[in-house]
């Protein structure tokens, strides 16, 4: 779809996604990287657990459809080639420290001069003003600046986050909508702009509007373990099962309690409970508990009920009466889980990339959407180091092999 | 303003509900797209139903969700399962750019609105549908929200602490997760519908684009075949890293180091030089090693000051270091405030309302937030008559036979 444009990505570990959903979406994406190779290629896991710049899985994750070229942008040398390169460029992406770029001559004013139509991105932890704009960050800082963090984990320890950092990446995929929105309006105005793009701003969308509480004079999220208190109700979402974990929305009322009849229904056949508890109001429960119609201890004994009938099942057993009785009812899926998943495979979602340097070939996940014209290719395979220097220095910007070998001695490739 | 939003000349008729799908319409429709969003009275938009709202009165009209997803765009409340209904929803289709929907996967071929039956009435036209589980595969007809597809997908697995079941991320994570992907997806095709004159059909599985935020854990086991484990708030890179008691109840700070630098910098902020010279703690590695006596140590001092004079003590040293901020705290927080993260908008039930503005700035063509989300069939006239051209009479007709509800 995007295969008319160029991007050129000068991100760090903050942004590598934003370039890769563009060059799922088929523009060639020029990833730049220092001499020494990109920062996040030494972030692990790595392929066979060998630290090698090559083999970082992090990388791995978020370079493909794009190839590599090796440049310093601090040299003069290398600031002129970078200046060549965004005269034919559509998008620039970066993700340093607010004003680091403009400090080596590549602010978005200094690049506009050069190409008024380039869609300038910058994805920064804070935004690119302000008083936190400056602040040292990582992802747990992000996550902690904006709601996520004090919302997620056990209510008696320290809040928690995603065991794999997440803020970037929404940053990174907002960042994406962005430089789409400010592109589309290029096709009619011919001008681009300035894309500014804060993390912590993206990453408040998990809060799940939570961040509005206090505007709208309403009680706030508080950290219950995936579940959730409605009223004097702690509702737990994560239940034991044979094998594992499931998720259960064991809620009551007219949208919930429908699907609660029928896993009590369950229950019942199997010989978990009694004909009373099955055919308990379950579209009234809630209000009857909080009135005191029904005793608290009847919650209580109803989760035990639960509890107990759930733990003589696997989680294969639970998904698939959940599908045939349809219930509210889903398997705490492990990674390998979900790598081996029938559903994924039915959707023939994973897209195997050969890595020749290595002589072998790897599953990625596939295409974030299926689109029936124009479907995502997965056409390149992430870069190495530099790897297409050669074919971009002297193929297409027209630089000698003799110059490009000064540039190399020099070290600015 | 200096000039026209970007997605000014975009239309779209939104047949979506909840959070996933409304999110991303929601960011189109801040910058210039015109959204009609179709609902029915009797099958509400669950998105109503969730909090916060509006002095916890858990009226339909006064949900922070609902208005916080939908602000901008236009409502229409029409009954789908009646044949004038989708006589309604088809004339919308011809004016439309583009249909976004978010049911369970049979129900549009039930009402014979699938793809193939608006290609006939619009051959250009862009139709996305957004579910859990996508369109085709054993577990389509998948019920539930994005807490159990974020259960589903590995999120839950991937957040918790090693001692304790999953705790999983907050809520419906993948609802937070898929609606960038929607957005760039109705993106992409609107700018090749323009250059070739082209719509098609877009088919997003919810968990199949939240998988790319776990892509380096999905790679591990693919190439490795590791499981990775949740691990608490341990990080593999960077040690210290945790959230520590600060004073005051439920109250934390969260810190993260990652270079020499900064392990420096806390030596001397937590007033403890000889740890410097200590072997225990002379690289992240060893440091990942000794992690719960650093603990001890850190907590020792973050106990004693508040979050906030140790975020500030932290950062003026340069290190990575944030109060972990709760959700009263994000409303006068001074980073959001400056960037106007809070748009308080006119609302004629509640008279202000508010929403969260555009996660990112345009330098030339900012976001317009100016009108809050519709309370049901707000603007039942306004899409039939301005935008549809139809009569009096039949508005007044559609009206009699129960249509507009």
């Amino acid at each position: 779809m995007l295969s008319p444009y160029r991007v050129l990505d000068l991100t760090t570990e903050r942004g590598l996604l934003c370039g890769q959903i563009l060059g799922d979406l088929g523009a060639d994406v020029i990833q730049i990287e220092p001499p020494g190779g990109s920062r996040a290629r030494r972030l692990g896991p790595f392929f066979q657990d060998d630290p090698h710049l090559d083999s970082s899985l992090y990388w791995w994750a978020y370079n493909r459809n794009k190839r590599s070229l090796t440049l310093d942008v601090r040299s003069d040398a290398g600031l002129a080639i970078l200046h060549r390169l965004v005269e034919s460029a559509h998008f620039f992406i970066e993700s340093d420290t607010p004003g680091t770029l403009a400090d080596y001559g590549l602010g978005y004013d200094d690049l506009a001069l050069i190409n008024p139509a380039l869609v300038y991105v910058s994805i920064s932890p804070f935004g690119q003003d302000g008083p936190k704009a400056a602040y040292a960050d990582s992802d747990l800082i992000v996550l902690a600046a904006s709601g996520p963090l004090m919302i997620t984990g056990d209510d008696d320890r320290p809040p928690l986050r995603v065991s794999v950092p997440q803020a970037y990446l929404h940053a990174s995929a907002e960042a994406a909508v962005a430089a789409l929105i400010a592109h589309y309006e290029r096709q009619r105005s011919g001008r681009g702009q300035h894309v500014d793009v804060s993390a912590q701003q993206a990453a408040a969308m998990a809060t799940q509007s939570g961040i509005l509480a206090a505007a709208l004079n309403a009680e706030e999220f508080q950290r219950l373990s995936g579940g959730a208190r409605v009223g004097r109700f702690k509702v737990q979402l994560v239940w034991p099962a044979l094998d594992g974990y499931v998720a259960i929305l064991y809620l009551f009322g007219p949208a919930f309690g429908p699907f609660t009849h029928r896993l009590m229904a369950w229950i019942y056949e199997e010989g978990g409970c009694d004909e009373a508890t099955r055919d308990k109001n379950w579209l009234t429960l809630l209000s009857d508990l909080f009135t005191g119609q029904e005793p608290m201890e009847e919650y209580d004994r109803l989760k035990l009920v639960v509890d107990a009938f759930v733990r003589t099942k696997t989680k294969a057993e639970l998904l698939e009466q959940a599908m045939a009785r349809r219930l509210l009812v889903a398997p705490v899926t492990t990674i390998d889980e979900v790598v081996e998943s029938d559903q994924l495979a039915a959707r023939d979602y994973w897209r195997t990339l050969g890595h020749t340097e290595l002589g072998q070939a790897f599953r990625y996940p596939g295409a974030f959407a299926k689109f029936s014209r124009t479907p995502i290719r997965y056409r390149r395979r992430p870069p190495t180091v530099g790897e297409h220097n050669h074919e971009i220095y002297v193929d297409e910007l027209g630089i000698s092999p003799e110059q490009l070998a000064d540039l190399r001695r020099q070290g600015v490739v | 303003m200096t000039g026209e939003l970007p997605l000014s000349d975009v239309k779209i008729v939104d047949l979506m509900w909840l959070i996933a799908g409304p999110a991303a319409t929601r960011v189109l429709a801040d910058y210039g797209a015109t959204v009609v969003r179709i609902e029915s009275t009797r099958h509400l938009d669950g998105a109503r139903t969730i909090g916060p709202h509006h002095d916890d009165d858990p009226d339909p009209e006064g949900s922070g969700v609902f208005g916080n997803m939908n602000a901008g765009k236009l409502g229409l409340t029409l009954d789908i399962s009646q044949p004038a209904g989708r006589e309604v929803v088809l004339d919308l289709v011809r004016w439309a750019d583009v249909v976004t929907e978010a049911f369970s996967p049979k129900a549009m071929r039930a009402w014979s609105l699938d793809y193939e039956s608006l290609r006939q009435v619009k051959p250009e036209i862009i139709m996305l549908s957004t579910c859990l589980m996508g369109q085709t595969g054993p577990l389509a007809q998948f019920a539930g929200f994005g807490n159990l597809a974020a259960a589903v997908s590995g999120f839950f697995s991937l957040t918790g602490w090693p001692d304790r079941p999953p705790a999983g991320p907050f809520s419906a994570y993948t609802d937070y997760v898929a609606p960038r992907f929607t957005a760039a997806a109705i993106l992409a095709a609107l700018e090749y519908r323009d250059r070739t004159g082209e719509g098609q059909y877009i088919d997003q599985s919810q968990t199949e684009s939240a998988l790319h935020f776990l892509g380096p854990a999905v790679l591990d086991y693919t190439v490795n075949r590791r499981v990775q484990p949740a691990v608490g708030n341990r990080d593999p890179n960077m040690a210290p890293h945790g959230v520590y008691p600060a004073a005051g109840e439920d109250r934390w700070i969260a810190i993260a180091i990652s270079t020499p630098m900064q392990w420096a910098s806390l030596c001397a902020v937590l007033q403890q030089p000889e740890l410097l010279e200590d072997e225990r703690f002379a690289t992240v590695a060893a440091r990942r090693a000794h992690h719960e006596a650093l603990d001890g140590m850190i907590a020792a001092w973050t106990q004693k000051h508040t979050a906030e004079e140790a975020e500030q003590r932290l950062q003026a040293h340069d290190i990575p270091a944030s109060a972990v901020l709760g959700m009263y705290d994000l409303a006068t927080e001074p980073q959001l405030a400056h960037r106007q993260h809070f748009v308080e908008l006119d609302d004629p039930r509640q008279e202000t309302t508010t929403v969260e503005g555009s996660r990112f700035k345009l330098s030339r063509t900012p976001a317009q937030i100016d009108r809050v989300a519709p309370t049901l069939g707000r603007d039942n006239r306004e899409v039939l008559e301005t935008i549809l051209g139809y009569s009096a009479e039949r508005i007044a007709a559609l009206a009699a036979q129960g249509i507009l509800q």
